[in-house]
């Protein structure tokens, strides 16, 4: 498989429910091979974009190609793609094998070539010793991946999950992540995996594809979408952040200084043409990262100001700051995020203190 | 009975009552007659008065007498015939009903309970003249050209009892397929066509074997009515449609002989608790908490 072409591209696709616009001209391409994850929170359209690739739903305009041909009036069973259901929706009165079989006797294929692929299905996804078993006797994490050796076992073009673990709890959904990864690279089927769940998106993604309100807000990596998001509603969304509401400053090379209530702080904008051709003047915010900020030394010359610790919370490995700072009213709250030590923190709720951020770890996002 | 403490002596009493209720009432009412019932086919009677001393002769007549045994047979198939009538016209109607959307579905269900509600002995006259010679049945065939004249094998006849008994009875085949079919979640339709299958397919594969638990426990509700019914074979079967039920109806109604009609109550009541059991055990789905 080759990961630079596009297996399955999303032209100007819009989708309304009667009068109710749910989707907006949406652009996508989907890579062959990718694990691609379509994130948002609810409401956002990302569950319609998968029923619209499915072919759960119709479109209301627009076109879906896969390799190029004009799929979008092709029937849902026609469809190279299988769909793992949130609901798993798997069939109760049939075995864990009638279940993982079904795609291939519905195509009339052979009962022992179906019997051994099953067989070779259920090993993948270590469900071999329950080939016998009825769904109801089975738990969540093992529902899923019957649910998941039922959609690979055609050898879909694309494999569709529609947050399927989330009705799973903290550590099985961990554990389930590295499993889907896992399979996904040995199969290197492409995967688009719908969920609302921005940790398990960074932790399975090659891409992720952020949307908000029936628009797709940013396209890229998880590690571009964490420094580099291009949009306030990403730069919040994705992970936490420190946002400082300002005005521009003439662009100096690879940086550009914002105006703001805790002064001058000067952020990078390197690879970010969009940023460099903004007038001077425009609304736009400073983000950098909970981790980028920390207490200044004397040596810190630039992004620095002052404020208020307002409170400490432990949290393992790293302990988290709320910090007030600048002078409008009402101040804006920060988070600084330190690696805890074993004999706690010299700060204490209440001490002002000095902080700062390296230029290169601040980004810019235009209001 | 002493409360203890923390609840109201009361409060006590009003449970223990509820809880006696509960229990006493399908015991005094169900059990005990039936009871009874059972103790009465042992006896028997001499010169119009009953014999206290038990005895097997009922049951040997039953099975000995070459009246009883055909009758019975008779009627068991006749009663899984108008079961059988009643699923294959009531599975389509249900069907349908279920790919209608929200408020229509609830309408037109309720329309087809609707005949419910009407008192039986009215629907049943209303039907004989439908069926009768000179009836709506009668004379659209010979309007079509199906028959040259009006035929009576339609009225006081097995096929009468059959027409009838599947008319009065679909309404109780409906309901349970329709809630069967309404409890299969959309998801699992869609995931078969998802993984290929035609709508065909889907059907045969998917809702119908989700369906047959309502289909048995409509069969059984069908069957136990239509076995239990002796009014219908009395009203529209004339001579020839001699039912069981009937036979029942004339030990206690005509002959007088308790002891006899008890023995074929229960030899009745065993057919249908066995019905009973079969539909309850397909009805019984596997797994359908998924």
């Amino acid at each position: 498989m080759n990961q630079n072409t596009d297996l399955l591209t999303l032209r100007s696709v819009s989708k309304s429910y009667g009068t109710v616009p749910v989707l907006h001209d949406i652009d996508l391409s989907i890579r062959d091979g990718e694990f691609l994850t379509v994130l948002g929170p609810s409401g956002s359209g990302k569950t319609t974009v998968l029923r619209l690739i499915g072919g759960l739903e119709p479109l209301t305009s627009g076109e879906i190609r896969l390799d190029g041909q004009e799929i979008s009036r092709m029937p849902i069973n026609k469809r190279p793609f299988n769909t793992v259901f949130q609901d798993y929706a798997l069939f109760p009165h049939m075995t864990v094998s009638g279940n993982v079989g079904y795609g291939l006797s519905v195509r009339h294929i052979r009962r022992k070539e179906i019997a051994s692929r099953v067989a070779q299905a259920l090993e993948l996804v270590q469900l071999g010793r329950f080939a016998d078993r009825f769904p109801a006797q089975l738990s969540g994490g093992q529902r899923q991946r019957v649910a998941l050796a039922r959609a690979l076992i055609c050898q879909p073009r694309l494999i569709l999950l529609d947050e399927p673990l989330a009705a799973l709890d903290l550590e099985l959904r961990r554990q389930m992540q590295e499993f889907l990864k896992s399979i996904q690279r040995e199969i290197k089927t492409t995967f688009l995996f719908v969920t609302h769940d921005q940790e398990e998106a960074i932790g399975m993604a090659d891409r992720i594809c952020v949307m908000q309100a029936g628009h797709i807000r940013q396209l890229g990596t998880p590690h571009d979408l964490y420094y580099k998001p291009n949009c306030e509603f990403v730069a919040r969304f994705f992970g936490e952040n420190n946002l400082v509401a300002g005005k521009l400053g003439p662009v100096q090379g690879e940086q550009r200084p914002i105006e703001t209530a805790l002064g001058r702080l000067v952020c990078s904008i390197s690879g970010q043409p969009h940023l460099k051709t903004a007038p001077d003047g425009a609304s736009a915010f400073a983000a950098f990262r909970p981790e980028a900020l920390h207490l200044a030394d004397a040596k810190d010359s630039s992004n620095r100001f002052s404020g208020t610790i307002a409170d400490l919370a432990f949290a393992g490995s790293s302990t988290v700051a709320t910090i007030t700072a600048g002078t409008v009213d009402p101040a804006q709250r920060l988070r600084l995020r330190m690696p805890s030590r074993i004999d706690g923190s010299a700060l204490k709720p209440g001490a002002a203190v000095s902080l700062c951020f390296a230029p290169h770890e601040g980004h810019l996002v235009l209001a | 009975m002493s409360g203890t403490s923390s609840t109201l002596p009361g409060e006590r009493r009003l449970s223990l009552l509820v809880t006696v209720l509960a229990f006493s009432l399908p015991i005094i009412f169900v059990l005990v007659p039936l009871a009874i019932f059972l103790v009465y086919s042992f006896f028997s009677v001499d010169q119009g008065t009953i014999v206290h001393v038990p005895t097997l002769g009922n049951y040997i007549r039953f099975f000995t007498d070459p009246i009883f045994l055909p009758v019975f047979w008779n009627t068991i198939v006749l009663c899984v015939s108008v079961a059988a009538i009643c699923i294959l016209l009531a599975y389509p109607a249900a069907y349908f009903l279920t790919t209608l959307k929200g408020r229509w579905r609830y309408a037109l269900l309720m329309l087809l309970l609707v005949p419910l509600l009407m008192s039986y002995v009215i629907k049943i006259y209303a039907i004989r003249s439908i069926l009768g010679l000179n009836g709506f049945l009668n004379k659209a065939l010979v309007a079509l050209g199906i028959l040259d004249h009006p035929s009576t094998l339609f009225v006081f006849n097995m096929n009468a009892i059959l027409l009838t008994l599947s008319l009065l009875l679909i309404p109780f085949a409906i309901l349970p397929i329709f809630l069967s079919l309404e409890r299969i979640p959309q998801t699992l339709l869609r995931a078969s066509d998802d993984l290929g299958a035609s709508g065909l397919q889907t059907f045969l594969r998917i809702t119908l074997p989700l369906s047959l638990p309502g289909v048995a426990s409509a069969a059984s509700f069908v069957f136990v009515l239509a076995i239990g019914d002796f009014l219908t074979p009395q009203m529209v079967g004339g001579v020839s449609g001699f039912t069981f039920g009937r036979i029942l109806y004339s030990q206690f109604g005509t002959a007088y002989n308790w002891p006899f009609g008890a023995a074929l109550s229960v030899a009745l009541a065993i057919v249908v608790i066995a019905a009973i059991l079969v539909g309850e055990r397909f009805g019984r789905s596997r797994g359908t908490t998924v």
